[in-house]
């Protein structure tokens, strides 16, 4: 199995990708009062990378045996995580004012982006490691 | 005399006819089962295994989890290999090595094409006679082979002991360290694996065809399919056909010939009277939904332990083994949905008579409290099994039976069957006043109580056999109460269950719908009830189970064919009228198990049917394929449909949330079939493939299973049930919310279903 790490990794990465830039455009459709935001096709499709996604995500934990939990940096994406939904829950949804959506969907991309940098750094700094140096 | 009661009269005549024919050839599968020897000698005199061992063995076998670790002649489960196919090939490899290093000093892999098909004629020759004799008791075995029996023992006392040089093994089987507790037991394991093997190569006395009918595939034994296997495959296919177009023809002259029926203005139900045990009722789907979470729970640690021994990073198997997060799955699968359908029968009974009978409540509550205790006891009883902390002597009657879909001990076989006496009173006493009426209901309702009868009273095939009963007695009657009760009487019940809503409904005349129920019934159980023999070809039965359970379960496919009418009749009454948009729910559930009773129980049920088709596919991953779509998909559905409109009754309508409702019924669907179509086919061909190309025992070898792409495969899965996950979660929030929500209609009477 551990032959298509590569693979896997590559479509973990790509499901990434589009699951923020899909975040991204529905947040910014959101902003300008478009009634795309929550059109079905934009949400079925953000159910589809989010579920190809994780399951490349449990493949890879289980590929490099490294855990939430047990490994700090999979522990802290696993709670960014959460902090992620629940800001994207409220900057499209459940936020009552304009002005509180743009400051979750500000927030869940600023999460976004650290999760990013934990990933990549394989610390649970992330993008902190280096700017202390 | 009237069309009702020549149905029933022609009913009367099949169940008596085919239950004959099913108790006789029984009665030969008693006397024609392989023997089991009182010891297995040498030539020289050296016993190798006594009666006893084998005896003992396959109590440790099912104390282990029997069925739910590995299989025995292909029954059980698919993780790890199939004990008997494996020992036969391990045995023939030893003994194909003795002879060639010595007479030729290089490993039989070595020789050159002529020499190895040299020894294995010899090999065949070897294993495929029958050295048993009646008279003295003894299984008789030459020196050489028994030096190879030894090799797989010691092979077998490894593997289900802790040797750290088989623990790479072991987590390819999802076996627990030190899965047997003594050498001792791990030897008299290995002996009653040695007899199974045995038995699937030794032809019986005046035949060339092993006990098994050669199953499993292993051409380097000899092990191929006879000719029986292939004749009575083809015949079954030209009754399937035959009866499709008999079918079809009495379709296109009987059916849809009266007018249709005008739909009252309101719904009847709604002024529906609920009595207090029916409003008791509320806690079956309560407990319906606890199970089917923790069954779908237990059966993502079961698919994970495929890939790997820790559950991300937990180390889960120490304390929830394989064997056991298997058992309770396939468990919970049949204890969930029949709780749903013994619920719904004690909501509807009452409803059918206008009769709450006194304490009925009462018996309600008492069932529910047995059910409860039943599943904890039995689990509780089959995790100290599984840790071998039970021991031998209380394991058949507490422990784990470690028979498929029978697990439970003894003790608490009985305790169930007592629970389904009670609810067999509990609904008799609620229909007595609608069954003297002898209105237009009469028979659909009589039909609805006689099969409450035979669920209670067949659950009791379950209790026919002992703890040392032999292993083809036991399939023979495990059989009666997996296909015959779950698939036979059950499916009575539900058809009776849904014809008579539509009636109540207004939607079709009562003297059609017992026509149809009883004609229905009739056309299944035609097929159904010998058709029980298809799941016994290769169990050491005869040629007589292969011939009938052929041509039987294949005329099981047939009303199948024509679902399709059926479905389009649900679907009409569905929009007959705007008031029922109440019942748009349960509606597209009940269509939801039309279209898996197709492509689940009738294409995937007859891709795996055949005797010849079976014995290449018996316990691949094409069994499953079959398994999860046609129970969940037939059973499941329906069950959660029954329930829908259960909770329609029991809950106002402004309670009702559609939107998760809809968001359930897709995910569950579209996660099913995911979960068919990205693992359980394509892994299942590529077993197939490999079994077709080497034996058997390859499709099921820890070397086939480790496999990059088999690895891939398994993980395929997630995306399909993590959907299904969701819409189960969403189902249950959707019943949450109908007794948590604050100001529902009738939620002020909440507190009194507890």
């Amino acid at each position: 199995m551990i032959e298509f790490y590569p693979q896997i990794k590559a479509v973990h990465v790509a499901a990434v990708i589009a699951s923020g830039s899909l975040f991204a455009a529905r947040g910014l459709l959101m902003l300008v009062n478009s009634r795309w935001t929550h059109h079905a096709v934009l949400r079925y499709a953000s159910y589809a990378i989010d579920t190809v996604l994780l399951t490349a995500a449990l493949m890879l934990t289980s590929l490099i045996r490294q855990y939430p939990g047990t490994h700090g940096w999979l522990t802290t994406k696993v709670v960014f995580l959460a902090v992620y939904i629940v800001l994207g829950t409220f900057a499209l949804k459940r936020a009552r004012t304009r002005w509180g959506r743009g400051l979750c969907f500000a927030g869940a991309l600023s999460v976004y982006l650290f999760i990013v940098s934990v990933a990549r750094a394989h610390s649970g700094f992330g993008i902190f490691l280096r700017l202390g140096g | 005399m009237s069309t009702t009661s020549r149905l029933w009269i022609g009913l009367g005549l099949l169940l008596a006819s085919t239950f004959a024919v099913l108790l006789w050839v029984g009665r030969g599968i008693y006397q024609q089962a392989p023997p089991l020897p009182d010891r297995v000698v040498t030539t020289e005199g050296k016993v190798l295994f006594t009666r006893a061992d084998l005896e003992t063995g396959r109590q440790v076998w099912q104390s282990i989890g029997g069925q739910q670790l590995g299989s025995v002649w292909g029954h059980g489960a698919l993780i790890a290999p199939d004990w008997s196919a494996d020992w036969i090939h391990r045995e023939a490899l030893a003994l194909l090595d003795r002879w060639s290093l010595r007479e030729t000093g290089k490993p039989y892999a070595e020789l050159d094409e002529a020499a190895q098909a040299a020894l294995a004629v010899r090999l065949r020759r070897e294993v495929r006679s029958n050295t048993y004799a009646a008279d003295t008791g003894s299984l008789t075995v030459s020196p050489d082979r028994a030096a190879a029996i030894e090799t797989v023992v010691a092979h077998h006392v490894s593997l289900f002991g802790d040797d750290p040089a088989m623990s790479k093994l072991r987590e390819t089987y999802a076996m627990r360290e030190g899965s047997v507790d003594t050498a001792g037991h791990r030897r008299q394991l290995a002996a009653f694996f040695f007899w199974t093997a045995w038995a699937a190569t030794a032809q019986r006395p005046d035949s060339e065809v092993s006990y098994t009918s050669n199953w499993p595939y292993d051409p380097l034994v000899g092990n191929t399919p006879t000719s029986d296997a292939f004749l009575w495959t083809v015949f079954s296919v030209l009754f399937m056909l035959a009866g499709i177009a008999l079918l079809a023809w009495h379709y296109a002259a009987w059916h849809g010939k009266e007018p249709p029926l005008t739909p009252p203005a309101q719904d009847p139900l709604a002024s529906l009277t609920i009595t207090p045990s029916m409003r008791a009722t509320a806690k079956y789907f309560w407990l319906v939904i606890a199970l089917f979470l923790t069954q779908i729970l237990l059966g993502a640690v079961t698919a994970h332990y495929q890939v790997e021994r820790e559950f991300y990073g937990f180390a889960l198997s120490d304390v929830l083994p394989y064997s056991l997060s298997r058992s309770w799955h396939t468990e919970l699968a049949v204890l969930w949905i029949a709780t749903a359908w013994l619920g719904t029968g004690l909501y509807i009974a009452p409803a059918v008579s206008g009769h709450e009978p006194r304490f009925q409540r009462l018996g309600v509550n008492l069932l529910w409290g047995c059910l409860i205790i039943i599943v904890a006891g039995a689990f509780a009883g089959q995790w100290l099994a599984v840790m071998q902390q039970l021991g031998l002597a209380h394991n058949f009657w507490f422990g784990h039976q470690g028979w498929e879909y029978v697990d439970l001990g003894r003790f608490w076989q009985i305790f169930l069957f007592i629970g389904l006496v009670l609810w067999l009173v509990l609904m008799g006493r609620a229909l007595w006043p609608a069954l003297r009426r002898r209105d237009d209901l009469a028979s659909i309702v009589g039909l609805l109580f006689l099969s409450t009868v035979c669920i209670a009273g067949f659950y009791a095939a379950g209790l026919m056999w002992g703890e040392h009963s032999h292993l083809s007695v036991v399939e023979y009657w495990r059989w009666w109460v997996v296909h015959l009760w779950v698939e036979g009487f059950f499916e009575v019940f539900a058809v009776a269950v849904v014809s008579f809503l539509f009636v109540r409904l207004g939607l079709v005349r009562a003297r059609t719908a017992t026509e149809n129920v009883l004609f229905a019934t009739i056309v299944f159980m035609a097929g159904g009830v010998l058709g029980t023999f298809h799941h016994l070809y290769f169990a050491g039965t005869t040629t007589a189970v292969i011939a009938l359970g052929a041509s039987f379960s294949a005329l099981e496919v047939v009303p199948l064919a024509l679902i399709g009418l059926e479905a389009h009749e649900t679907w009409s009454h569905g929009r007959a009228t705007p008031w029922m948009q109440r019942y748009r729910w349960p509606i597209l559930f009940f269509l939801a198990v039309s279209f898996w009773n197709l492509v689940g129980a009738g294409l995937f049920g007859f891709l795996i049917n055949t005797p010849l088709a079976l014995y290449y596919m018996q316990g691949l991953n094409l069994t499953p394929l079959h398994g999860h779509t046609a129970l969940f998909g037939v059973y499941g559905m329906l069950g959660l449909g029954l329930m829908l409109v259960c909770l329609r009754g029991l809950r106002a309508e402004q309670d009702w949330a559609t939107g998760w409702l809809r968001g359930s019924f897709w995910l569950l669907n579209i996660g099913l079939s995911l979960m068919a179509l990205l693992t359980l086919l394509p892994l299942g061909v590529l077993q197939l493939s490999a079994a077709l190309e080497q034996g058997y025992w390859h499709a099921r070898s820890a070397e086939f299973m480790s496999q990059p792409i088999v690895h891939l495969l398994v993980w395929m899965r997630v995306p399909g049930d993590t959907l299904f996950a969701v819409g189960a979660l969403l189902f249950a929030a959707f019943v949450a919310r109908l007794w948590l929500r604050r100001g529902g209609g009738s939620a002020a009477k909440a507190g009194e279903e507890a």
